[in-house]
């Protein structure tokens, strides 16, 4: 081995170890307790959750949640990123900024928000009941409406700005011309902004859609113990019932998931890239 | 169309930092319970953020937490991103994909991982799991940041210093780390940010006296319902923002998220 290599292979190792053993370790020895019995190696942690209606509920719900958040966030993240990039440079530095500033602002203090809009006696109810849109408050905090808004305005900038850089990446004249030569909007989008943007839809969506199905804050403010998902059954689990076997089902479930749909978007945002 | 796109960037960002703005005044409230809009004005409940003892040992415990696990996350994390950008390491995506895998991994596993299967068996305090859990957490912001910066930097300036008689850790310190310092600067506030603001990874870290603010916070709403938290929200909002302009302003930090 070259001197360079033993090198930087010493560079590499106090980072590496540190997180081999006091990370991944740890992660490796909860996830194998999933599936374990006192009897030995078993798959009926897994078949007792999934036989439970609630818990079934519950990961049909996470789901959910992800994919509409996600689809949304991308449908909107869109109209929002053309707008943006067709400002001028002056406003769009702006509304860059303001999409990143949320970002650095505690998801405990943004979710927060939610409750004083929403809430029985919140603003929205406020606001409707005095217009006299409706006598009753609106029911929307503890529905998966409220949990849906949330984590729409937490992840949305994570949408947008990947496609506002995908965007920028693209040769200007392209909507010009395929307008002259008579495409429509339509068109235009399905068959020129979105291939060459794909790379920053597959970013943003990862992000979003991950993101929403580990949410805990989100769905712990906004949902209660009425609208669970994924994370916050799993933290209702153990502190409440001391339940290491559903918890251990719920952690394999979040980072299958998670790596699942990190390692397929990446393949996808590659495999068109390459070609 | 022009049109139609400046009402829909008015909605949306209406939509992203309304929401601030109310908290803000919510917090301002003069009454008792959370309500918008808010009884009157007055800075009652902003003062009494300031009173609540568990609010100031958890902001302690946070502020410590997201200023050390950075530094210890620096610290490791600097001599990889040099050795993966400038060394031709064995296993080097191996080593990249590890060293990425703190953000794949959801938060709340790594807190429940830590407790049952360190802190428990070990009998190892809640604080030190704390410490480790962020440290991890941070690594992969540290490596990438640092990284970028290095990519940056031409690396024979390095060897002219060797060359000169300067030793490899010597033009490390010397010539390189001074023109990366912006970049670190930049990963230690990324960090700070991240690890200040973060919850599933400390959610199940808790003990007496012990949470971060965040999960503090959390503990708290569930037993009360008043406009404390509202200004607690509001001054952290403030806080964040304070720190992210000053660095944006003295670093240009947008360069390097």
């Amino acid at each position: 081995m070259t001197n360079t290599r033993r090198a930087g292979l010493m560079l590499v190792a106090p980072a590496t170890l540190f997180i081999a053993i006091g990370f991944l370790l740890p992660v490796f020895v909860l996830l194998s307790g999933a599936f374990r019995l006192e009897s030995g190696w078993t798959l009926s942690n897994f078949t007792d959750f999934f036989a439970d209606p609630l818990y079934r509920e519950v990961f049909f719900r996470t789901f959910r949640l992800g994919l509409t958040v996600t689809a949304v966030a991308a449908l909107l993240g869109y109209a929002t990123a053309l707008a943006i990039n067709d400002a001028n440079p002056r406003s769009k530095g702006r509304l860059v900024a303001l999409l990143v500033l949320p970002l650095m602002i505690s998801p405990v203090a943004r979710t927060y928000a939610w409750l004083v809009i929403l809430g029985r006696t919140g603003f929205l109810n406020v606001a409707l009941t005095s217009v006299g849109l409706t006598d009753e408050p609106l029911r929307i905090l503890f529905t998966e409406w409220a949990v849906f808004i949330g984590l729409l305005q937490l992840f949305f900038p994570l949408m947008v700005l990947p496609l506002i850089s995908s965007l920028e990446n693209m040769p200007r004249d392209v909507i010009p011309a395929a307008r002259v030569l008579g495409a429509s909007w339509l068109a235009i989008f399905w068959r020129i902004i979105l291939p060459l943007t794909r790379e920053g839809l597959v970013v943003g969506g990862t992000l979003t859609f991950v993101g929403s199905l580990t949410a805990y804050v989100t769905p712990a403010i906004l949902g209660g113990s009425k609208v669970l998902m994924l994370e916050t059954l799993l933290y209702q689990r153990v502190s409440v019932a001391n339940d290491y076997a559903s918890a251990g089902v719920i952690a394999v479930i979040l980072i299958a998931m998670s790596v699942a749909t990190n390692v397929m978007l990446k393949r996808l945002a590659t495999a068109r890239g390459g070609r | 169309m022009r049109h139609a796109g400046r009402a829909l960037l008015v909605v949306v960002m209406l939509f992203l930092v309304g929401p601030f703005i109310l908290i803000c005044l919510t917090g301002l409230s003069g009454g008792e319970t959370l309500a918008f809009p808010p009884d009157g004005l007055s800075l009652r409940w902003v003062i009494r953020v300031f009173e609540i003892e568990s609010f100031r040992d958890s902001f302690a415990l946070s502020l410590t937490l997201g200023i050390g696990a950075t530094l210890i996350a620096l610290i490791l994390g600097i001599p990889a991103a040099y050795a993966l950008v400038r060394y031709d390491v064995p296993g080097a995506d191996a080593i990249r994909n590890l060293l990425t895998a703190p953000i794949i991994v959801p938060g709340i596993i790594v807190g429940l991982a830590l407790l049952r299967h360190l802190v428990i068996p070990s009998g190892l305090g809640v604080t030190l799991a704390l410490f480790l859990g962020h440290t991890a957490l941070l690594i992969p912001y540290a490596v990438r940041v640092t990284a970028a910066s290095l990519q940056n930097l031409r690396a024979d300036i390095e060897d002219a210093a060797i060359l000169l008689g300067a030793s490899r850790i010597g033009a490390f310190v010397r010539v390189t780390l001074p023109n990366i310092k912006n970049g670190i600067m930049a990963a230690f506030i990324i960090g700070f940010i991240t690890s200040f603001n973060e919850v599933p990874v400390s959610l199940f870290l808790t003990g007496p006296g012990v949470a971060t603010l965040p999960v503090d916070m959390l503990l708290y709403m569930e037993y009360n319902y008043d406009p404390s938290i509202a200004a607690l929200s509001g001054l952290l909002a403030l806080m964040s923002l304070g720190v992210v302009l000053t660095a944006e302003r003295l670093l240009g930090l947008s360069r390097y998220v």
